[in-house]
């Protein structure tokens, strides 16, 4: 230091003396550092990755499925995993979707109409009281030609592929078996019922 | 004799060891984020508030087979094959033994768990399949129940038979292994 250095040379103190001052001064005020404010970069950088886990967690998770009146999913006690795997059949109380096409396969009646004798006879490959529903036959099997291959590519038997099936609250039985039953006739062999878990033991 | 320092000497010690302030140039050479973290943890406070996180979980299942019978693993022939119905009037159950009479203790005629009012009573059906499992050690292993339901019964209500069904008020499982059946 060129400070250091202008020694003063006048009387007084050794220049050791001089200098083990200056060091035990400069010893002493560096012990004393002052706060002068509060470092939070690492709290925000902690922030930062929890943000960027739970919007990520959150865009690949079924807890996306938005819940609407037109759609909300039923509780349960069941606490296991979701399953991920497989074509996503919603229906919802005025449509039937298939994967991520947007266009409803099925335009759905009234749930007096739907529990009385299911979708229309229109629907139907043969008559009311069939359980085949023909739209979405289609959209499923269109669904499982896809699924096919990744199944293949993913080392997966392609014999059989799986459904999740994400149905509102008040979907009657008659309904939701038609839907089961079509799935089962387009080589869907399993099938996952979504559901809101964390209810309550009846 | 400790030396004395001179005036000038003591001056020039404290003027030294003073501790040297940071020049606001030595901090230029890092990118200030802090305003862009800032707006990141504003971010996720909105998000976390606004956000209704929601926990799913899927029962599986397989499909359907008309007849009132799912799609079963071989069962032996001393096996419970255990079927309930669900009905406006309350739970039908039915065993290899045949239709359970109200109050579960036995085959005979009858809504085997009734409504209570207006109510599925989901506590008498678990006790009943707790019951059922329980009435010999053949069924210990059993974990397959078949569901079938009126046309017009809710999905709720199906998923919480099927709740009631899955473990008792113990913990212990009864039938997780679901099967719907078709109406004939």
């Amino acid at each position: 230091m060129t400070q250091q250095q202008t020694i003063p040379k006048k009387k007084g103190a050794s220049i050791v003396h001089y200098k083990a001052e200056l060091r035990r001064a400069i010893r002493k005020n560096a012990a004393l550092p002052e706060v002068n404010f509060l470092n939070i970069t690492a709290m925000l950088d902690m922030m930062t990755i929890i943000l960027v886990f739970l919007l990520k967690g959150m865009a690949t998770s079924s807890a996306s499925i938005p819940q609407s009146k037109d759609m909300t999913l039923p509780t349960s006690i069941i606490t296991s995993e979701p399953a991920q795997e497989g074509t996503a059949v919603v229906i919802s109380k005025t449509q039937i979707l298939v994967g991520d096409d947007t266009h409803p396969v099925v335009m759905l009646p009234s749930r007096d109409s739907l529990a009385q004798s299911g979708i229309d006879a229109r629907y139907k490959r043969n008559g009311p009281n069939d359980l085949y529903i023909v739209p979405l036959a289609n959209a499923l099997q269109a669904a499982r030609q896809t699924d096919k291959q990744i199944r293949q590519a993913k080392g997966l038997d392609p014999n059989t592929s799986e459904a999740i099936v994400i149905a509102d609250t008040t979907t009657p039985y008659r309904l939701l078996i038609e839907v089961l039953f079509t799935l089962g006739q387009s080589e869907y062999a399993k099938y996952h019922l979504m559901v809101l878990s964390g209810g309550k033991k009846p | 004799m400790a030396e004395q320092l001179s005036a000038a000497q003591r001056s020039k010690v404290r003027r030294l060891s003073q501790p040297r302030d940071v020049v606001e140039g030595e901090d230029a050479g890092e990118l200030n984020i802090i305003p862009f973290l800032d707006i990141i943890v504003n971010v996720m406070m909105f998000v976390l508030a606004t956000v209704a996180v929601t926990f799913t979980a899927t029962i599986d299942s397989t499909p359907p087979s008309l007849g009132g019978r799912g799609v079963r693993a071989m069962a032996q022939s001393n096996a419970l094959n255990l079927a309930v119905f669900v009905v406006n009037e309350g739970f039908s159950l039915k065993a290899s033994g045949g239709n359970i009479a109200t109050g579960c203790a036995s085959p005979g005629p009858g809504l085997a768990v009734p409504k209570t009012g207006n109510d599925y009573d989901y506590a008498g059906l678990t006790e009943c399949a707790k019951k059922l499992k329980e009435a010999s050690a053949d069924f210990k292993d059993e974990t397959q129940v078949t569901i079938t339901a009126n046309p017009g019964i809710d999905y709720q209500t199906l998923i919480r038979a099927i709740d009631a069904l899955r473990r008792s008020r113990e913990g212990e499982d009864l039938f997780p292994d679901v099967h719907f059946g078709v109406p004939r």
